[in-house]
């Protein structure tokens, strides 16, 4: 592993750097997909206090 | 430096939150053999520091970004099964990557400090360093590192693939790991033996990686191996062919005898052929290197073993607040009849103990020359003389200790008194074999014992204070589904919290799962027929521990797969302890049992996170109100990333039981590559929906991965923009009716999945605890 940690930016500048603003005024409110989706983990059998490695 | 030095390494991947024992006990013996110069070395918790670091993790996001980037995904109309894995990886790191870097020192603080013990941090941190391990998993992919578990694409079943996984320098992380960490110091100390220690399957590709790496670097270093896996493979290890490019020598059971003639006879010039419990690699006539198996050798009389010595041991690594030392109180197991089990054949030949007073006098040695009074008593099992001996030489002694162990239901000796005494003796956990509610399976299974008793001998141990876990099992030969269900309903009507028909509470509130296997020792492996069990060989396999099966009735392996899920989830409704995040506490040996140590007993404990929960419901309950709706914030570190094709519904495929039977299991390393194709027949492909964009959305510590539209990310940046959702809904000119409470929905939702936040001014005290910012 190289350690080049200058050539780092933050997760801040990186999201700065990528993201236009959203013009809030421009949301169509009436018709914004606003649904959420998350992942349900599932247990393994390594997660139960027993041969945990 | 002595003429002689000797290192002991244990390899990665094992667990990182305490030490290794069988290093220290094998250093003590050793020295008092008169070998001065012994180093131990914990290369697994070594490795899990370096790459739970900034640096590495952003090192990884790099390597992981050119080898398998988003962007390679964004183009393609569809996503096969085969490559699921991959994409779930790549959409990941591109959202959690530098996020994770710039926390995950933050994390092992928390892990290793105070901070531990508080729900609201501790459990953030341990979400932080189990995700960034998926970083770094994805900078070697398809290779796995997490908490628990380290795979390649490579079988540990076939010699051929595990030397090739120990030169593949595209896959194999520890390869870089040991040149930058280990090596240097290795070569600057140049023992003449290194022993390395290999427990788990997943140690047997990094052991054998280091192996090589040594030999090529010092020629004259004797390497050999040892450790429980290898009591099991070891004599198929040795006959594999060129398995001497990484290793001379092969020790058998227990190391200690073996190990200090092979030390002696390296120095002073003895043969190898004269030591037992050795094989070793010798070149024949023809000029061929072949594997010599030596006879076994006796055991060691335990009780004049010395004290294990863990000087040296970088204490400070572990990824816990206090270390918990292990202790070998026996080795071997006194009833030796379960028929599933072959785990005391690993430390045979048969049972040796040392005596009470010995243990007593040893634990208190160790905790005023180390400083930690935590212990983890190595054991199959206590006999019940020894229940009732070693707590009152532990208590006449003054040891001062706190312990835990595992356990075999004995209704004679964990009697309400006896339970008492231990708990007074500092013992704080047991672990049961209960198994199954089954009679019909128990008897199978030899047990020797009753669902009641076992019932029986909790309710005394609880009621003592001391936290008891149930193991539990599924799949065993022959089970169906109606008796795995059987199970799970007696562990759930017993479930503490919940009162029996005699008005009494039930003593069940740890249960460890299992799903059962097959191994090459076991009753069932070397007598199929009485269990109605078909072995399925694979001639390939030349170092094939675990094997396939067909259960001729009950369940199969698939089906009891699918039973695990169901009794998990059963268990979480049920169970407090393992109720939401809670859970955290239990995949981590030693950290639970560290908060009994502190003083909290297990319903004190419950109460403990429940006050966390509580609190966070609070604010979540709080947050329903207007003006604390309004006040929400998003999280500073929350970050975006759109995505081709839909994250949940990849990890759900890959989740299924045939999708995991196809990937190396967690305990047998072992997998099916045939399963691939099937998997991917029933699994299938997705398709891009390039008209319904997605994107997926991470706050370190405070969340899973979540899915939104792209709609749902426009409200999210304009929200994090305005500051606040009331700042969002003054500029919006304050919609109100459907629009309004759409948004209203769906900003609790981001809130209660951990993306937003109510700064804690805007809070009542009540709410606070949970606060996830505070700790940020």
């Amino acid at each position: 592993m190289n350690n080049d940690s200058n050539e780092k930016k933050s997760a801040e500048e990186v999201k700065a750097e990528a993201k236009p603003k959203v013009d809030p005024k421009k949301l169509d409110l009436g018709a914004l997909d606003l649904s959420v989706e998350k992942v349900e983990e599932r247990i393994s059998p390594s997660e139960t206090n027993v041969f945990d490695k | 430096m002595s003429d002689f030095p000797i290192t002991l390494l244990f390899p990665p991947q094992a667990h990182f939150t305490q030490p290794y024992m069988g290093l220290a006990c094998l250093k003590a013996w050793l020295q008092a053999q008169g070998f001065s110069d012994v180093q131990q070395v914990d290369a697994s918790v070594l490795s899990y520091d370096h790459f739970l670091s900034p640096d590495y993790l952003r090192w990884a996001v790099r390597r992981s970004e050119a080898r398998n980037g988003l962007e390679q995904f964004e183009d393609r109309d569809e996503l096969s099964f085969s490559n699921m894995d991959a994409y779930r990886s790549a959409a990941e790191v591109a959202v959690s990557g530098d996020v994770l870097a710039d926390r995950v020192d933050g994390a092992k603080a928390v892990i290793r400090g105070d901070g531990f013990f508080d729900p609201s941090q501790y459990i953030p941190a341990s979400r932080t360093l189990f995700h960034s391990l998926r970083v770094v998993s994805a900078a070697w992919a398809p290779t796995k590192l997490t908490p628990h578990n380290f795979t390649m694409a490579y079988s540990i079943d076939r010699s051929e693939d595990v030397l090739a996984a120990t030169l593949d320098e595209d896959q194999n992380p520890y390869i870089s790991f040991y040149r930058e960490c280990i090596l240097p110091d290795l070569i600057k100390r140049k023992p003449r033996v290194l022993g390395i220690s290999v427990i788990y399957g997943s140690q047997l590709i990094p052991a054998l990686t280091l192996g090589r790496l040594v030999k090529e670097a010092l020629p004259d270093c004797h390497i050999t191996a040892g450790g429980g896996f290898l009591a099991y493979i070891g004599a198929k290890l040795l006959a594999a062919p060129a398995i001497s490019a990484c290793l001379d020598s092969i020790v058998f059971h227990e190391g200690e005898k073996p190990l200090e003639e092979l030390c002696c006879a390296l120095r002073d010039g003895g043969d190898l052929s004269k030591i037992h419990s050795l094989g070793y690699y010798a070149n024949g006539d023809d000029g061929v290197v072949r594997g010599i198996k030596n006879p076994g050798g006796h055991p060691i009389a335990l009780n004049d073993a010395p004290m294990p010595d863990f000087d040296g041991t970088p204490f400070e690594k572990y990824f816990s607040p206090e270390v918990v030392l292990a202790y070998d109180v026996n080795r071997g197991c006194y009833y030796g009849e379960c028929s599933f089990c072959t785990l005391p054949t690993v430390i045979g030949p048969g049972y040796r103990t040392r005596n009470a007073e010995t243990i007593a006098a040893h634990v208190k040695t160790m905790r005023e020359k180390y400083g930690f009074s935590n212990f983890n008593f190595i054991t199959d099992c206590l006999p019940p003389g020894m229940i009732r001996e070693l707590p009152e030489q532990l208590i006449e002694q003054k040891s001062d200790i706190l312990w835990w162990c595992d356990a075999r239901v004995e209704p004679r000796a964990y009697t309400k008194e006896g339970a008492e005494r231990l708990y007074e003796s500092g013992c704080r956990k047991l672990l049961f074999g209960f198994e199954t509610a089954v009679p019909r399976l128990l008897k199978l299974m030899k047990k020797g014992q009753t669902p009641k008793r076992t019932l029986e001998v909790a309710t005394n141990c609880n009621n003592a204070g001391i936290s008891v876990t149930f193991y539990a099992m599924v799949g065993f030969p022959s089970e169906t589904v109606e008796e795995a269900r059987q199970t799970l309903a007696l562990l759930r009507a017993n479930a503490a919290g919940t009162r029996g028909p005699d008005g009494r509470m039930g003593p069940v509130r740890e249960v460890s799962l299992q799903t059962f296997h097959v191994d090459e020792v076991a009753e069932v492996f070397r007598d199929p027929t009485t269990y109605g069990v078909e072995l399925l060989p694979d001639a390939n396999a030349d170092l094939q521990l675990y094997h396939d099966f067909h259960a001729n009735d009950g369940m199969s392996q698939l089906e009891a797969a699918e039973m695990f899920d169901e009794i998990m989830a059963g268990l979480r409704e049920s169970l407090p302890l393992f109720h939401e995040d809670t859970f955290f506490y239990f995949t981590q040996k030693s950290h639970y049992f560290l908060h009994l140590a502190s003083g909290l007993s297990p319903d004190q404990f419950i109460e403990h996170c429940r006050a966390a929960g509580i609190a966070r419901q609070a604010e979540l309950k709080e947050a329903n109100r207007a003006e604390f709706l309004l006040a929400l914030q998003v999280l500073p570190d929350c970050s975006t990333r759109e995505i081709p094709f839909s994250y949940t519904e990849v990890a759900r495929r890959l989740a299924h039981p045939l999708a995991r039977a196809a990937r190396p299991d967690f305990l047998t390393g072992t997998f099916l590559p045939d399963l691939e194709i099937e998997a991917a027949k029933v699994l299938g492909s997705l398709c891009q929906t390039k008209e319904k964009k997605r994107v997926l959305a991470y706050s370190p510590g405070s969340t899973e991965f979540v899915e939104l539209s792209i709609d749902g990310e426009a409200v999210l940046d304009a929200l994090a923009d305005a500051g606040s959702y009331g700042n969002l809904i003054e500029t919006l000119d304050n919609p109100s009716g459907p629009e309004r409470e759409r948004l209203d929905t769906f900003v609790h939702e981001l809130h209660k999945l951990g993306l937003l936040f109510i700064p804690s001014s805007a809070l009542p005290s009540s709410a606070r605890h949970a606060n996830l910012t505070e700790t940020k």
